[in-house]
């Protein structure tokens, strides 16, 4: 790309010498179509370019970033950042550049959709509950990823990610689905309309029910929540570092049928094959039969810890986030959907979380609420659609050994409380969740 | 920087849009953030665009770019174009747009000290003697940050608006965790995540870091010991910050006429407020006087116009109780058939301009937070918020503070660890019984409240003093 090899070129020509040096390009194609009330009302289309740039030398480090208007002279983006080096502490923390063994070349030219293509997706959904009110939307992205650093990596990479999600509300009800992949192409929006105009339908006046332990089977976005606490508190090691996260590697903390995994290499998976530093990225086994194996590592999370990179370093985050998976899967289990109904006694099927926050990193106690279509099940068989209902829960807890009743034998990207793409799971089915509140508080 | 943004719009206009106003943006941040004495991330950002945003029948169509050459913007107005038109596929009624004021003028944020003029040096010895000193005195993990922004925006519209503002704000925050077996327990100044304000330097001056070093490390420890907060229906005393993100999460939100219409409803939601019920939903008690106002000199949603052109004013939202008001823009506003409040806002020049809180805020009552205390029998006081959680129709919320002093017969006679309390909106607001005065009267800011798809960032202010709710459920435990 011109603007990178542009970029690079006056970079390297106002380096000093004997200064370690990291240059980082982001550049991104954006587009949203938003529809609320049955009918798209926003629809946003973005070009971006940021440009983070990084020198180390006698143990100090900056990081300036600009986008590349802000750039209008690559002398001067590199002597500010020379100036504010001179001012930085010491940095204790730097470890180091990855060499060019880990270089990477994956750029490609992708095509982009247009606001017709996404308006189409929108209307396959809409028009699975054409008496209903129907909000949500179908966004496209296309990243092409440029690194390069003075110890002789130089990387690049492209990828591209289109979601639908979407709701349908009646008068006392709500359904939603959502759906995720490398293209708009690949989207079913006609099967995700389906999907959440049923829930809604189905789930019109709700019972209220009384607060207390209740069996639970937990649908595709209310497993993707789970799972991305316990990434974001848990296995990003960064909270292992501040004596916050509740993970420990080789213990059974874990039921023996919860197995998740990281799969960048993958050929499904969405997003980048390397991470910010420019290094590629490797499938990780995260948790084994109930077992974790392993945190999410930075350079950094991993130098303090003295363990092995796992090469999870987030763009445009900064040094103190850590390490994040945006690849998981939990692996699927036997059960069908059906199956997993019949063999509830009395519980409830939650379809999604909202709002949900953790109340104590270290025991992973968080409370939220249930959205968008929940019902009770009674003998196998769902019986009632049920309101709203408050759990305060230990997401540590509901994945324990024994508390994991089946896991489903289907899964799809799903979204979550900390975003799209980066989960793919299937339904779980939990013998015990707390629910400590109901409609009347 | 207006004949840019001319070029644009015309190029919009003259593709076929009804209305097209746009921003060019040139925003500068700094972020430094600390621990235990060492600095963990230092960072300076600057970023300079253009969005504009096009009306076409029922749909808004928005580009953006950070390519400001000519022949970009002229491509960043027929892209605005296409995009809303490309949206007649799922149409509706054309989208009513309320007419403000055409004004040419300017506007800066009042300051002492321009924090990019500030030595950042300084800066990052402020956090490194906080943190250093909070680690010494038993801090497991002694935490500090301190942001800065300073937006130079220009906005014009095809009405004729020609509008530069300058805002600047500045904030942060120190905060001292405590691990101990099995749990941790955190105690932060001024609030959680920070205080942020309108204003320069002198907003960090001000806070006083190393007064309150000790004070954190202390509490953080003694908390791991502390007895749990008890669990039952009784008097909740809130502490300013803490009654802040309760009036954002429970009334800010619930009050925005873009959810109130359906408009955010997949993402973050509805409103339990029905807009034939204006001027007569009993939303608290008589004590309940809010307002939502932009002009408050220091606060953090200050400004002089917002990002439609419409002034910055200030619009009762509750009178003794009494919902009054709602958070609006043009276009809601003129579906809903009410005046425009101003209270529109974009996340830098790549966002789409959407109804944001402005200050909306608490006004103060007649008591005391001591005379409160001393009037309580039976109560915890809780301070600085830990957790936070609200179901999408901003009725049913549970909230965690980092701190709860048990008050028995008119006095605090222990710290208890790991308090919350739960409750829904009209009741719980119904039952607050006595609200401190001007003198604890304090402009907290919210820098981080997240809305909108793309997502977006707002910064938000909620003036508050300490208050009491009677007969809350408090304690509530997993």
């Amino acid at each position: 790309m011109k603007i990178w090899d542009d970029l690079l070129e006056e970079v390297k020509k106002n380096l000093p010498d004997e200064i370690e040096c990291e240059l980082k390009l982001m550049h991104s194609k954006s587009a949203l179509t938003r529809f609320a009330n049955s009918q798209i009302h926003q629809n946003v289309d973005e070009e971006s370019a940021e440009i983070y740039l990084t020198i180390h030398k006698d143990s100090k480090t900056t990081t300036i970033s600009n986008n590349l208007t802000a750039i209008k002279d690559v002398g001067e983006f590199v002597n500010k950042a020379l100036v504010s080096l001179e001012d930085s502490p010491i940095d204790k923390g730097w470890s180091g550049l990855p060499d060019k063994s880990n270089s990477y070349e994956g750029f490609k030219d992708l095509e982009e959709s247009t606001p017709d293509d996404r308006a189409k997706v929108v209307k396959e959904f809409i028009d699975e509950g054409k008496s209903m009110n129907a909000a949500g939307y179908c966004s496209t992205y296309i990243n092409n990823y440029f690194v390069w650093n003075s110890n002789g990596l130089n990387s690049c990479d492209s990828s591209s990610s289109a979601f639908i999600d979407g709701i349908f509300r009646t008068d006392t009800s709500a359904g939603s689905s959502h759906r995720g992949g490398q293209t708009l192409a690949s989207l079913e929006g006609t099967a995700a309309g389906f999907e959440a105009a049923k829930l809604a339908t189905d789930s019109q006046n709700p019972i209220d029910i009384d607060p207390g332990n209740y069996e639970v089977v937990l649908g595709h976005e209310a497993v993707s929540t789970i799972l991305v606490f316990l990434e974001v508190y848990g296995f990003n090691a960064k909270s292992k570092i501040d004596g916050m996260s509740p993970i420990i590697v080789g213990e059974q903390q874990f039921d023996e049928k919860i197995s998740l995994v990281d799969t960048p290499e993958d050929q499904d998976s969405i997003g980048f094959k390397i991470d910010a530093s420019g290094s590629k990225k490797l499938n990780l086994d995260v948790v084994n039969n109930g077992v974790p194996q392993s945190y999410f590592h930075t350079r950094r999370t991993a130098n303090e810890l003295g363990m092995k990179n796992t090469f999870h370093e987030l763009f445009g985050w900064g040094e103190n986030f850590g390490g994040i998976g945006t690849n998981v899967k939990l692996l699927n289990g036997d059960k069908s959907f059906e199956d997993m109904i019949s063999d509830v006694k009395k519980g409830i099927y939650i379809n999604e979380f909202w709002y949900c926050r953790v109340l104590d990193p270290i025991t992973q106690v968080v409370t939220g609420l249930n959205r968008n279509g929940s019902f009770l099940v009674e003998n196998g068989k769902i019986t009632k659609p049920v309101g709203r209902l408050r759990f305060t829960q230990s997401f540590i807890s509901a994945l324990a050994n024994g508390n994991v009743e089946s896991v489903g034998n289907h899964s799809r990207y799903a979204d979550s409380e900390f975003g799209e793409g980066i989960l793919s799971v299937p339904k779980l089915h939990l013998k015990e969740f707390n629910f400590t509140g109901g409609v009347s508080g | 920087m207006f004949e840019y943004l001319e070029l644009a719009i015309d190029s919009a206009v003259n593709s076929g849009a009804k209305y097209s106003d746009a921003r060019i943006l040139i925003s500068k941040s700094r972020n430094i953030a600390a621990k235990n004495g060492e600095v963990e991330n230092y960072n300076e950002s600057e970023k300079i665009g253009i969005g504009i945003r096009a009306l076409v029948g029922s749909s808004w169509g928005f580009y953006s770019t950070y390519d400001l050459s000519k022949p970009s913007l002229i491509n960043a107005g027929i892209k605005a174009f296409q995009i809303a038109k490309a949206s007649s596929m799922v149409s509706g009624d054309d989208l009513p747009f309320a007419d403000v004021p055409v004004v040419e003028d300017s506007y800066t944020t009042p300051h002492d000290e321009n924090p990019f003029s500030t030595s950042s040096t300084d800066q990052v010895d402020l956090l490194l003697r906080s943190t250093e000193q909070m680690k010494k005195l038993g801090s497991s993990r002694a935490s500090g940050r301190l942001d800065f922004w300073d937006t130079e925006k220009w906005f014009a519209s095809s009405q004729g608006h020609k509008i530069y503002q300058n805002i600047i704000e500045s904030g942060g925050g120190i905060s001292s965790l405590a691990v101990g077996d099995g749990e941790t327990q955190i105690r932060s100044y001024p609030q959680s995540f920070g205080e942020y304000r309108t204003g320069g330097w002198e907003v960090i001056k001000s806070f006083e870091f190393e007064n309150h070093t000790e004070r954190l490390a202390e509490e953080s420890q003694r908390l791991l010991v502390a007895p749990q907060c008890p669990e039952g229906t009784m008097d909740l005393i809130l502490e300013g910050s803490q009654l802040a993100l309760q009036i954002h999460e429970s009334v800010g939100h619930a009050i925005e006429l873009d959810r109130i219409l359906g408009w955010e409803a997949a993402y973050a939601g509805t409103s339990h407020l029905e807009l034939k019920k204006l001027n007569q939903h009993k939303y608290g008690s008589e004590l309940m006087n809010i307002v939502a106002d932009a002009t408050l000199p220091g606060a953090l949603a200050t400004f002089k116009y917002d990002d439609e052109g419409t002034p910055a004013q200030r619009v009762d939202i509750v009178k003794e109780g009494i919902w009054t008001g709602v958070l609006s823009g043009r276009d809601s506003a003129a579906v809903a058939g009410v005046k425009p409040g101003g209270m529109v806002r974009a996340d830098g020049f790549g966002r789409l301009p959407m109804v944001r809180m402005t200050n909306v805020g608490l006004l103060p009552g007649t008591s005391s937070l001591d005379e409160i205390i001393q009037s309580t029998e039976n109560g915890v006081y809780m301070e600085t918020n830990r957790s936070w959680s609200i179901d999408d129709l901003r009725l049913n919320f549970q909230f965690g503070c980092e701190v709860g002093w048990l008050v028995k017969n008119g006095k605090i006679i222990d710290m208890v660890k790991n308090p919350t309390y739960t409750g829904i909106t009209p009741q719980f607001w119904g039952n607050m019984d006595m609200l401190a005065g001007e003198e604890e009267w304090v402009f907290w800011g919210t820098p981080n409240c997240g809305k909108g798809q793309p997502s977006q960032v707002g910064h938000t202010g909620h003036p508050a003093s300490p208050a009491r709710f009677k007969d809350t459920r408090i304690g509530v435990r997993g």
